[in-house]
């Protein structure tokens, strides 16, 4: 869909979603719209909207577009609402486990025999966050922050807005623990965003740093000028120029000087099955984890090389398990660059305590199960 | 050196940290405490804030909301130039009539929709505050605020002031006393004296981004173009000192050296779009209509003009200014029409500004206007649109002129699409779409199309000259404007003997103001000694009793006119010699 199309598209369901009758006649699109709406967007009981600025003066209609009032009011109402929902995810395959164990490395070559210890009705929080980071630009993003409660860990998910397979389901006296899950969105929001943020800080100090040497040379001699010019000069002068100096200083820090926010836009909590399997390996070593049968991500694994937690899995001869980058690699003496990290356990969570185990019951010795130190 | 309070820019290098907003743990303590608003609202709550992510300046998001602006492609790079590289701080020094304006304001625009720019300031020359308000409103949908009292500097975020006015107390220190995000400067050459209260002012403000317009940012010698970037980017040409040494070949300064690394210097800063590397327009073709009025015209022009001298001469102390302007419209109305003149005549014959005497020779006059049933200038006009097969333009200042003309035109079997302040936004639009598609004339008062493209026609016919040059050049510059691929006819009517033979005397025949770009006139106008309206000087000299009084005034205003033009001419060969090809090596 073009960007236009889905403007309108946006623009249509939001105010059908406020109460408004929406009739579309050609390039306009016509809204009843009821008193809360009238109120809120500051518009009449009935007004067209148009798309396009040549077709605005026709009826009077709202223009929409980019920076258009409208536009800002109508997004403003639609982002106070919806804050929260919860939905329950029933899976449509019987053996969905099965699936998931292909699609995750644990194939029947891997020589991993995964055991179900049980199916439960489990629970995942997704937070979104608008990231939005500032200097001489404004640079924004959004980031959906999947977290299971059960087990500690916290990963980004993509998006899925047209998320049908999701039905509502509002259960009586649901209390989640937001603050602790909160807690572990937040730490995965600063991991996926580390890289762009750093990028963005480096970029805005460079700019910063130029303009103040700048500022500085530029000043310095023309105040050295002024004094070995007239030594006995007055002082007034040097004074005037200094504060010129400071003023230009000032404004190439408000101007350069990077911000980085986060904000909560939404939680959603999805309820789905979840299984609780144990992972026993060619060299007998045992791991137990969680999968889901909505994110379909494996929970309690932990890269022997990295450290990281993301699939696909890989499994060599008696070796403990390896995340599908770092196998292709076979890289162990440093985690590749860049590579993502969500999603690690933390000190002290269930899965940072039952990462790998030897068949001993032993602690393996993982980065990840002794705590959070994660590599360089 | 004292920073404000704040953190320090290069504090320890230390990384940046991302800070979560404090209104997370108000959603935290709300969620699942009441019914949620829907699947559906949590969905769209999504959607709203992807939907209105910025990613940097990838691209530009104004043009969508923009109203009666082409895009071209000059104007888009600059911008981005502009936000990408010289991040909010920049000359433009594009040559007259490439559309600085326009740039300004999309950048203005960008800003504002990014939420970068909040509070801005536009100081221009006193005469251009409303033409920019409303181009900021009209084009930009930004709401700007002409600046009338000093209280405006608090209640308005968006604000337009006279340098002249903002520049002095109570003004100044209001202005300098709060922080903006962007300011612009028009006609920013008059920064070019860093002693000079202008400059001063500028430098005072608390700016986070600032652009400079001028198409001749050198007016005189070199320390004018150090003065400007200095303003901007101290230090970009190094100090005073080194700059003269480095770049300045003559005692004088108005000769640089080593042109090529100054200019080099100069493209981090400035954008200068010239019209033979951005586009370049047609030719202007000037053809004259002069008429003899006919006998009972000749015999009310001059009539109204022996009521008009008789009453500018006649009061006892100061005429007052209202009867001054009154006495101007009657003079500019039979100018072009007696069906335009009638009426005004009718109101003032009732008029307590006039005595008893007064109000009879008026009502006499109305009288002779309303006797004439027909114009010779609208015969000479039909004559000539006999003549032409294609679509035209016809300016006149009076909506009375428009319907008389409308009559003379249809019953000559034109099809015209009539344009005037009186229709609706829905009319005026239905007014262009005629036009475009089948209706032969385009019939206007001086509210025609402004910002509207007509360059699909060329013929461009001032049936009255507005006192005014800079609006007979918004007419030209209706179809003679980027876009026009053909040759441009400007067709002037006018009857001899009176005011418009004036203007055709000294416009056409002394500037050859027709032929001029758009733009350049008013910076020839701003070089004239006399520091007033010109339609004021045409007035001056109309009312002067005697004729050889009259010849003499209208010959001096003609050699200051030239002069002001030799002026305007040696500034501009001086700018292409110090900038030249600034934007050419840019990288697009």
């Amino acid at each position: 869909m073009s960007e236009a199309g889905a403007l309108r598209t946006f623009v249509v369901e939001a105010l059908a979603g406020l109460g408004a009758t929406i009739s579309e006649g050609g390039s306009l699109v016509w809204v009843r719209a009821p008193d809360s709406v009238q109120r809120d967007l500051e518009v009449p009981a009935n007004f067209a909207l148009a798309f396009e600025p040549e077709q605005s003066g026709a009826f009077d209609a709202e223009l929409v577009a980019p920076g258009s009032y409208f536009l800002e009011r109508l997004v403003a109402v639609t982002t106070a609402r919806g804050r929260w929902d919860a939905s329950r995810f029933e899976p449509s395959e019987a053996d969905w486990v099965s699936a998931v164990w292909s699609d995750s490395g644990f194939g029947s070559e891997s020589g991993v025999r995964p055991r179900v210890l049980a199916i439960e009705d489990g629970i995942l929080l997704l937070f979104g966050f608008r990231l939005t980071l500032i200097s001489d630009e404004k640079r924004e993003s959004f980031h959906l922050i999947a977290v299971s409660p059960v087990d500690g860990s916290a990963w980004a998910v993509l998006p899925d807005p047209e998320d049908s397979r999701l039905v509502p389901d509002a259960p009586i006296d649901f209390h989640p623990d937001l603050e602790a899950a909160y807690r572990l969105a937040n730490e995965a929001v600063r991991d996926e965003t580390r890289a762009e943020v750093d990028r963005f800080r480096s970029r805005s100090l460079g700019l910063l740093e130029e303009e103040v040497r700048r500022i500085f040379a530029y000043f310095d001699n023309t105040l050295a000028g002024i004094r070995e010019a007239d030594p006995e000069g007055s002082q007034d002068l040097l004074r005037a120029v200094m504060a010129e100096r400071d003023r230009r200083l000032a404004e190439a820090v408000e101007r350069f000087d990077p911000k980085a926010t986060a904000s909560l836009c939404s939680v959603r909590a999805v309820f789905a099955p979840t299984a609780r399997v144990r992972l026993e390996f060619q060299g007998g070593a045992i791991a137990d984890i969680h999968v889901d049968a909505w994110s379909r991500r494996i929970r309690g694994l932990v890269c022997e090389i990295c450290h990281g937690t993301e699939g696909p899995w890989s499994f060599e001869a008696k070796s403990e398990p390896r995340c599908g980058r770092c196998a292709a690699t076979r890289e162990e003496s440093a985690p590749p660059r860049g590579h993502p990290r969500s999603g690690t356990p933390r000190r002290g969570t269930k899965a940072g305590r039952s990462a790998v185990r030897s068949p001993r019951g032993s602690t393996a010795r993982s980065r990840a199960a002794s705590g959070g130190d994660r590599g360089p | 050196m004292s920073l404000p309070p704040r953190e320090p820019p290069l504090s320890a290098d230390a990384s940046l940290s991302l800070r979560f907003d404090d209104a997370d743990r108000n959603l935290l303590a709300r969620a699942f405490r009441t019914p949620s608003d829907g699947p559906l609202a949590w969905r769209l709550n999504g959607e709203g804030h992807r939907i209105s992510l910025v990613d940097g300046f990838d691209r530009l998001l104004a043009w969508p909301s923009l109203r009666g602006v082409a895009r071209y492609e000059h104007q888009e790079r600059t911008v981005f130039r502009i936000l990408r590289e010289m991040h909010g701080r920049g000359i433009l020094a594009d040559e007259v009539g490439l559309g600085k304006t326009i740039e300004a304001g999309l950048v203005l625009k960008e800003y504002a929709i990014r939420g970068l720019v909040r509070r801005a300031l536009i100081l221009t020359p006193a005469a251009l505050t409303g033409q920019w308000r409303e181009e900021m409103a009209e084009k930009f949908s930004l709401p700007f605020a002409v600046l009338h009292s000093v209280r405006d500097w608090d209640r308005r975020p968006l604000l337009i002031a006279s340098m002249d006015t903002a520049k002095r107390e109570p003004h100044r220190r209001a202005a300098q006393s709060r922080p903006w995000d962007l300011v612009v400067v028009d006609e920013a050459h008059r920064l070019k004296n860093r002693l000079s209260l202008n400059w001063q002012f500028v430098a005072g403000l608390s700016k986070k981004y600032m652009l400079l317009l001028t198409a001749t940012p050198v007016q005189n010698d070199m320390d004018e173009l150090f003065n400007l970037v200095s303003l901007l980017t101290p230090g970009q040409l190094h100090t005073y000192d080194r700059f003269l040494e480095r770049y300045v070949a003559s005692a004088d300064r108005r000769v640089p050296t080593h042109v090529s690394e100054l200019r080099g210097r100069l493209r981090d800063v400035m954008v200068r779009n010239r019209r033979g590397i951005a586009f370049t327009l047609p030719p202007r073709r000037v053809h004259s209509l002069a008429v003899r009025l006919s006998a009972a015209e000749r015999h009310l022009y001059d009539d109204v003009t022996q009521f008009v001298r008789d009453a500018y001469w006649s009061s006892s102390g100061r005429l007052p200014w209202t009867a001054r302007l009154t006495l101007t419209v009657l003079q500019r109305e039979i100018g072009s029409s007696t069906f335009a003149v009638a009426e005004t005549l009718r109101r003032l014959a009732q008029s307590p500004l006039f005595g008893p005497d007064d109000r009879d020779r008026l009502d006499g006059l109305r009288q002779d206007a309303v006797a004439i049933a027909s114009n010779v200038k609208a015969s000479r006009l039909r004559t000539f649109l006999e003549s032409l097969n294609e679509k035209v333009l016809i300016f006149t200042q009076y909506r009375r002129t428009l319907e008389y003309l409308r009559g003379v035109l249809e019953a000559d079997g034109h099809r015209v699409a009539a344009y005037h302040g009186g229709l609706s936004p829905v009319a005026k639009d239905e007014a262009v779409r005629t036009f475009q598609a089948g209706a032969d004339v385009f019939l206007s008062t001086e509210a025609g199309g402004e910002g509207r493209n007509l360059q699909f026609a060329r013929t461009v016919v001032n049936y009255d000259l507005p006192w005014n040059p800079l609006r007979i050049e918004q007419r030209i510059g209706r179809v003679h404007r980027l876009g026009q691929e053909r040759e441009v006819h400007v067709v002037n009517v006018w009857a001899e003997d009176t005011v418009e033979a004036y203007l055709i005397e000294l416009l056409d025949r002394k500037i050859h103001m027709f032929e001029l770009v758009v733009g350049e006139l008013d910076l020839i106008l701003g070089n004239l000694e006399a520091r007033r309206p010109f339609e004021d000087l045409m007035m001056d000299i109309w009312v002067l009793r005697q004729a050889e009084e009259r010849r003499t005034a209208l010959r001096r205003l003609g050699e200051s006119l030239v002069r002001a033009r030799g002026q305007y001419e040696q500034v501009k060969e001086r700018n292409d010699a110090v900038l030249g090809d600034v934007s050419e090596a840019v990288p697009t």
